[in-house]
């Protein structure tokens, strides 16, 4: 008797803690919205750490401070993929977001999704919006099929980063915004020295898009395209998608390249000295700068130009009535205006998501305090071309990565690892979806 | 007989009815095991059939999905690398089983002393569970990258060639059974640690008067009554085997070249990169089957050849 | 002795992490990564401390830890004593499905789990986090092994002494199963202790977060303070090491067996 009035007090005690410390049940978004008087409350998720974390919840205050009726809470939930999964689960039990960002590369299928909303009509009924000065490969990313479902979240691009000492020490010219493939391939077999064990290049060879993203920017550079206009075959099994290949061989050949097994270790690579050449961008610099290697920043080599590459991410709004779309959208509007895309420029070292942002007053000082930076900002205009935003491109970003992957490994040759990789995209691109 | 036992044989002719059904071995064990029901029905067994059902659609659980019936399942049962992951798994699978186990059954033989520090060395043993997926991962890396870790400069050491370890192919599955040995030795450790310290003393005792050596003390003594243990971790390491997805999610990516894609890792890719959340669920299905059977198939040999006290 | 290797090799990442947590950041960001760093750097720990509500992220992680060890040593000695000692219809079967439960991988079950839990009204507490994990098939497996060892001669001594089931179980059978029931808390603190990816489907609000949750907001998709992670890990292991150590008193060899046997 006693032991089963134990475990009746023991479960009520359970039961009560479990149901005491609960808060509202509206699940994403659980401190959202709106009072009678017309006060909105709207969350923004978001994987931000260390000074963009800071940033975006000094951001946040500064505009619940200048805009009574509505509030914004920052809401932290996870990195890359793990985000998505929180997402979905948000979004299959009906209350997602009212914000949330989300990666370029999953623009096509967030799409899909009903209350995903579409930005279009809100931006044209509203010029001070001023679109167009967005950078095109933002603006890009989150046009899917002609509609806009993202605000420009982050733009970046790849370029080239170089070691001064290293550099010095084998005896060869800094890059300059002449440079090409040759004088690259030079460069990198010139500073290879396994005996120091020190490499000329780093890749980043996981398979992932991480990989495949830094051959598009090679691809676009010798003449190539990725898909035909029409997005129905395959367009890198080319002469300029060989040559690309050919390249990634030879420089893999020669033990050139430190491959990175996806952990970024390249950064402590480069950082301690032991790499001559980095393709990266903007999000490395403050390690870079950390690092005591003194370094330069010169744009991407060229084949047939200088083209690069860049991984924009978006903003989305998602429906959770008119009141809180209304707010969402005011709210992404203040955040990208100019003058507070300088202020979250300054606070993180991101680049300036619009061009406007470069005549702002103070944006010298953004130059100044993250060396080298201009180069990037500046790189924005050679980044005329985007991968295509389809539901299909992580399908086909997984083959291309295994193929670039297999080649840097040596276990295929260039042509071989392209015609098979194009034979596989085709029949991903006409499989019915 | 006592009094006492008198009196209960005599109640036992004649109990009620009443007292009979409640007192019933079968209402005591619905009762018992009915907590247990509720929370795991609730908790798992819906969401299990809730993702037999998506295994029966096109989903991307983003847009409505619609069913399309067994699709799912054909094109899984076409598709190669589907085979190729299986094939990954078993290799993984029939390496880390009998290495862990007879690993820890050695380990805590060893520890299941009352020598100083021991405490030191379960601890020891121990710590390598606790510490997270995530920094294991990174950790296994550094140690195992081909131009900068430690591994390889040991090998240099000593005259041996180098290695990629993860970045070769061949090579990248066994190190993830080395870096999943040394992560989970200390909970297989523990539960036979747990089970030799169940074994009586007397019983030892009794094989130490009749002459028997150590080894032979164990090997009639001591082994087929960790039968119970050995089962249970034979299946749970079996089961935790086969759904091996953490230690590739932070180390290899299913790479290189896709040689270290395991079932459930294919599955991942499928639902949360590639959308396709109902191809996913049917993946999970099929492993789902196999597990049972498996399973299954170990509970039956061990009800043969488990010994229980009783 | 080989104890002493194996020791060596257990616990040499956990020494490596502990260096790298009292280094700067760019040392810690090194690779090939700095063995010696330049001073201990204890006051990591204070940033890292202090650069998240960890106080509260810890006092979660307790709640929640406790709550599934209390409730899993409960609910499944009760199904566990009735799968390994009583005859009642549907027994066997039952067995397999719930053990079955273990063979779906959590992928697919996570976005289930939370419609339900949001049925509930659990979402963003504490309490969401606890209620799916408050029994788990696994538990009931091991003590069903466990409890099938023990002598049965006990028990039926018992029962014919007029002692209730419930009775059997509580004064008999889990004296007798310390160090089953040491395993089994063990094993289930930890895993509540490092759980990331549920607490991250379920918790939005930062102060409600558990700790393996708030230590990746010091890890960024590009930006690590590997020094910072480092010491948060650290941090994060010490009770379940303290908790190991408590618990594992009860792996004493039982006394209890002496006489009975004939």
């Amino acid at each position: 008797m006693k032991r089963v009035c134990l475990l009746i007090i023991m479960s009520a005690l359970l039961v009560a803690g479990c149901g005491g410390s609960s808060h509202s049940s509206s699940g994403g978004g659980s401190t959202s919205g709106s009072s009678a008087g017309g006060h909105v409350n709207i969350t923004i998720w978001h994987g931000y750490t260390d000074q963009e974390a800071t940033a975006i919840k000094a951001l946040a205050k500064e505009f619940n401070a200048t805009h009574s009726n509505v509030t914004v809470t920052p809401q932290f939930y996870g990195n890359s993929d793990y985000a998505l999964q929180k997402v979905l689960a948000a979004i299959a039990g009906g209350k997602p977001p009212d914000i949330s960002y989300l990666y370029g590369s999953w623009a096509a299928n967030i799409a899909t999704n009903p209350s995903t909303v579409e930005l279009g009509p809100y931006i044209e009924k509203d010029p001070s919006w001023n679109w167009n000065d967005f950078w095109q490969a933002a603006r890009n990313v989150g046009t899917v099929n002609g509609k806009i479902i993202g605000v420009p979240a982050l733009i970046d691009n790849l370029a080239l980063v170089w070691n001064k000492k290293l550099f010095a020490q084998a005896g060869i010219p800094a890059p300059t915004a002449n440079w090409t493939w040759t004088d690259f391939e030079n460069a990198a077999i010139k500073l290879t020295n396994p005996a120091k064990k020190q490499f000329g290049w780093a890749y980043v060879n996981d398979a992932s898009e991480d990989t495949v993203w830094r051959y598009w920017a090679m691809l676009w550079q010798a003449g190539g395209s990725i898909l035909t206009p029409d997005g129905k075959q395959a367009a890198f099994d080319s002469p300029a998608g060989l040559k690309a290949m050919t390249l990634l061989q030879t420089l893999a050949g020669h033990n050139s390249i430190y491959l990175d097994d996806g952990s970024d270790t390249y950064l402590g690579v480069f950082t301690s000295g032991h790499i001559g050449m980095l393709w990266t961008g903007p999000w490395d610099l403050s390690q870079i700068t950390a690092g005591n290697q003194p370094y330069g920043v010169q744009i991407l080599p060229a084949d047939q130009n200088h083209q690069t590459i860049s991984g924009p991410d978006n903003w989305v709004v998602f429906n959770n009535g008119a009141a809180r779309v209304k707010a969402a959208i005011e709210f992404l509007k203040w955040f990208t205006s100019p003058a507070i895309d300088l202020k979250w420029a300054m606070m993180t070292g991101d680049l300036p998501i619009r061009a406007s942002v470069m005549n702002q007053p103070g944006y010298q000082q953004f130059v100044k305090k993250y060396p080298g930076i201009g180069v990037w900002v500046q790189n924005l205009k050679n980044a005329t071309q985007s991968r295509p935003v389809t539901t299909t491109y992580p399908k086909i970003s997984t083959v291309v990565g295994q193929a670039v992957q297999s080649v840097l490994l040596g276990k295929a040759q260039p042509q071989q690892a392209l015609s098979s990789a194009a034979q596989q995209v085709n029949g991903i691109l006409s499989a019915p979806s | 007989m006592t009094a006492r036992a008198e009196r209960i044989r005599a109640s036992d002719q004649r109990p009620a009815l009443w007292r009979r059904v409640l007192g019933s071995e079968h209402l005591a064990g619905w009762a018992f095991v009915t907590p247990a029901v509720v929370l795991i029905a609730v908790f798992f067994l819906i969401p299990i059939g809730w993702a037999l059902l998506l295994s029966f659609q096109a989903n991307n659980l983003l847009a409505p999905g619609h069913y399309i019936g067994l699709a799912n399942y054909r094109a899984l049962a076409k598709d190669p690398q589907f085979r190729s992951a299986i094939g990954h798994t078993i290799v993984y699978t029939v390496v880390f089983v009998p290495v862990s186990i007879i690993g820890a059954l050695g380990l805590a033989v060893a520890l299941d002393r009352r020598i100083r520090g021991i405490s030191f060395y379960r601890l020891a043993v121990f710590v390598p569970l606790v510490t997270s997926t995530v920094a294991t991962g990174i950790v296994f890396l550094w140690l195992l990258d081909p131009t900068f870790g430690v591994v390889n400069y040991l090998l240099h050491l000593v005259g041996l060639p180098q290695q990629k370890f993860l970045q070769d192919p061949n090579q990248a599955i066994y190190c993830i059974v080395a870096m999943t040995v040394w992560g989970w030795l200390g909970f297989d450790v523990i539960v036979f640690l747990a089970a030799l310290q169940s074994i009586p003393q007397d019983l030892l005792e009794a094989s130490e008067i009749d002459g028997a050596g150590k080894w032979a003390t164990f090997r009639s003594v001591v082994f087929p009554l960790l039968g119970p243990a050995t089962l249970f971790l034979v299946v749970w390491s079996t089961i935790n085997a086969l759904q091996l997805f953490d230690e590739i999610y932070v180390t290899t990516r299913g790479g290189p070249l896709g040689s270290t894609t395991v079932i459930v890792y294919y599955l991942y890719e499928q639902a949360f990169q590639f959308f396709n959340a109902g191809y996913g669920a049917a993946i999970a299905y099929v492993l789902f089957a196999a597990i049972l059977v498996v399973t299954l198939l170990q509970l039956w040999i061990g009800r043969r050849r488990v010994y229980y006290v009783s | 002795m080989f104890l002493i290797p194996v020791a060596v090799i257990m616990l040499a990442p956990l020494v490596w992490m502990l260096i790298l947590s009292l280094e700067t950041s760019s040392e810690a960001q090194s690779f090939p990564p700095v063995v010696l760093p330049s001073g201990p750097h204890f006051h990591n720990y204070v940033t890292t401390w202090n650069s998240e509500p960890f106080g509260n992220f810890f006092l979660n992680s307790a709640i929640y830890s406790l709550a599934t060890v209390v409730g899993n040593l409960l609910f499944c000695s009760l199904a566990a004593y009735a799968f390994a000692r009583l005859r009642f219809f549907g027994r066997d079967v039952l067995f397999v499905v719930l053990l079955a439960t273990l063979m779906v991988p959590f992928q697919v079950l996570l976005i289930p789990t939370f419609l339900i839990v949001k049925h509930l009204g659990l979402v963003d507490s504490v309490g969401g986090l606890i209620m799916p994990n408050l029994c788990s098939a696994f538990g009931i497996f091991m003590l069903r092994q466990f409890f099938r060892t023990l002598p049965i001669e006990l028990e039926e001594a018992a029962r014919i002494d007029g002692t209730s089931r419930l009775g059997i179980l509580f004064k008999i059978v889990l004296p007798l199963s310390l160090p089953a029931l040491a395993t089994l808390g063990i094993i289930q603190f930890m895993w509540s202790w490092n759980d990331f990816l549920w607490p991250l489907i379920i918790i939005d609000t930062a102060s409600h977060a558990p700790l393996q949750l708030g230590l990746a907001t010091l890890q960024g998709a590009h930006r690590s303070h590997w020094n910072l992670v480092m010491a948060g890990t650290v941090m994060s292991q010490i009770p379940m090491l303290i908790v190991f150590l408590f618990a594992q008193r009860w792996f004493i060899r039982s006394i209890a067996f002496t006489g009975i046997k004939q």
